[in-house]
């Protein structure tokens, strides 16, 4: 399926775990520097004040750095803490790699979000992405909160509506 | 082969001086394209496994995977891009021939390839600076010179021959963090070693997250020397060639089916390389286990 950023929860609601999907549009890349400072951000209702708008969006676990961008390990400490409450925020799809915790799992369903997997595939991602700006935290460097523009990004769909691809034997 | 300088008493002093930097120069040079190559390149005995590992998939997405794995490496080899973003940490192992001959200015010209090459690919900027308190806390932040990145100590292995093979390895950071070197008791039996080998292997590859796991198993008598050990299996990396230990590996772990990207399926690993060195009168064996992820083992090597 061919995703086209904002997704609204019409479009979220029809994806489903093994679904092979490609999103487009404009998108967030942030790890572990980067997200905790995005919810305190959220917290104190100042994302739009930093020109941030997480409504429908997709946040990508990546560094963006001149050696490209390429999913890091979502179940890393300060990225899966973020996923609850980003959600909350509005963000529909995670982006990364890697097992997430059923209490994860639970999180994203409760706000309507999902989690898809992209594999380390540099080269490619990188080639897919038309413009690359920073955010917010320009301090924390290739760690930075990025805004990107992508084309026809590659993606499963590993974790949808309680059900978690991972969980599969 | 590029004819290393030694003292010529038909050249003056400053043609001497003239040579030696053009030599430089020249080592500089190839050991920057060669890391460039490491980074950007899939070995074509590596495609090839990739190949033989998609038309044994039975499961669709890993299948998907195993297949964008092999466009990414068609892009980053038609730009000489990074095949990860994790650009990893330059490894340089030398094989010495017998007979040739290496001059003092040698492994300085090797260290500025190396961070010649890393500004070329670029790398990921990611030197920590400030003193060793510092370091460990990353207090000061990064360099953003990719080249800061110092390479790991040299190790120089003594070959037949009059040539000097500089091998350039890039190790990435997912592969360090479910590496392990430790102590195993064998029991004099070579099973309950390769047993153990196993154990570490499965649970590591679960922990990955960028699988097909490419295997790299040294055994020797101490820490460090099991540790090169498993850097020169990569080194010495043909997944053309399997031994019966290493197949036996790689079957077992991927009967787990954790598959591509943990997505389930046949290719949990791609390949395993076991290095078996001396070994010494003792109930134990030091095993180090470095599971490199999918676009590993980024090598290749230039010849002087």
């Amino acid at each position: 399926m061919e995703l086209r950023t904002p997704l609204t929860q019409e479009v979220i609601n029809k994806l489903k775990i093994n679904d092979q999907i490609t999103i487009t549009g404009k998108i967030y890349a942030g790890r572990d520097a980067a997200l905790p400072k995005l919810m305190k951000l959220y917290k104190k209702q100042e994302l739009e004040k930093n020109g941030i708008y997480l409504e429908g969006g997709v946040i990508f676990h990546t560094a963006v750095s001149d050696a490209g961008i390429g999913p890091t390990s979502s179940n890393k400490l300060e990225i899966e803490e973020s996923i609850p409450l980003l959600s909350k925020a509005g963000i529909k799809i995670h982006l990364g790699k890697g097992k997430l915790t059923d209490e994860t799992v639970r999180a994203l369903k409760e706000e309507g979000a999902i989690f898809a997997v992209t594999p380390p595939v540099s080269a490619l991602l990188t080639a897919k992405m038309r413009h690359k700006k920073v955010a917010a935290f320009p301090e924390e460097g290739i760690e930075a909160l990025y805004e990107l523009i992508i084309e026809d990004f590659p993606a499963i769909v590993a974790i949808a509506h309680g059900e978690s691809i991972f969980d599969r034997k | 082969m590029l004819q290393l300088h030694m003292e010529n008493q038909f050249l003056t002093e400053s043609e001497e001086d003239e040579m030696e930097n053009l030599q430089v120069d020249v080592i500089i040079d190839r050991v920057a394209d060669t890391l460039v190559k490491a980074s950007s390149t899939f070995a074509s005995d590596q495609i090839r496994a990739y190949e033989r590992a998609i038309a044994r998939e039975t499961n669709e997405n890993a299948k998907w995977v195993l297949e964008k794995l092999i466009e990414n490496s068609q892009i980053a080899e038609e730009r000489s891009a990074p095949l990860c973003d994790d650009t990893g940490t330059p490894h340089v192992i030398i094989e010495l021939g017998e007979n040739a001959i290496l001059p003092g200015y040698f492994l300085n010209a090797v260290e500025q390839g190396v961070a010649e090459g890393l500004r070329r690919l670029p790398a990921r900027a990611m030197g920590v600076l400030g003193n060793e308190k510092e370091r460990i806390s990353q207090e000061k932040g990064l360099s953003e010179d990719p080249g800061y990145l110092a390479m790991a100590p040299v190790r120089i292995i003594r070959v037949t021959g009059d040539k000097i093979k500089v091998h350039v390895l890039m190790l990435g950071g997912g592969p360090e963090l479910r590496g392990k070197t430790l102590r195993v008791f064998h029991k004099h039996n070579f099973d309950v070693v390769l047993d153990e080998m196993v154990a570490w292997a499965k649970e590591a590859v679960a922990l990955l997250g960028c699988q097909p796991a490419i295997l790299a198993f040294g055994v020797g008598r101490t820490n460090f020397e099991a540790s090169a050990l498993a850097v020169e299996a990569l080194k010495d990396a043909n997944f053309d060639e399997q031994s019966e230990i290493e197949k036996s590996i790689t079957e077992k772990v991927s009967a787990e089916h954790i598959g591509a990207l943990g997505l389930g399926g046949e290719s949990s690993v791609l390949a395993t390389f076991v290095k078996i060195g001396m070994q010494r009168a003792s109930g134990w064996r030091v095993v180090s286990l470095r599971t490199e992820c999918c676009v590993g083992p980024r090598k290749a090597f230039c010849e002087f």
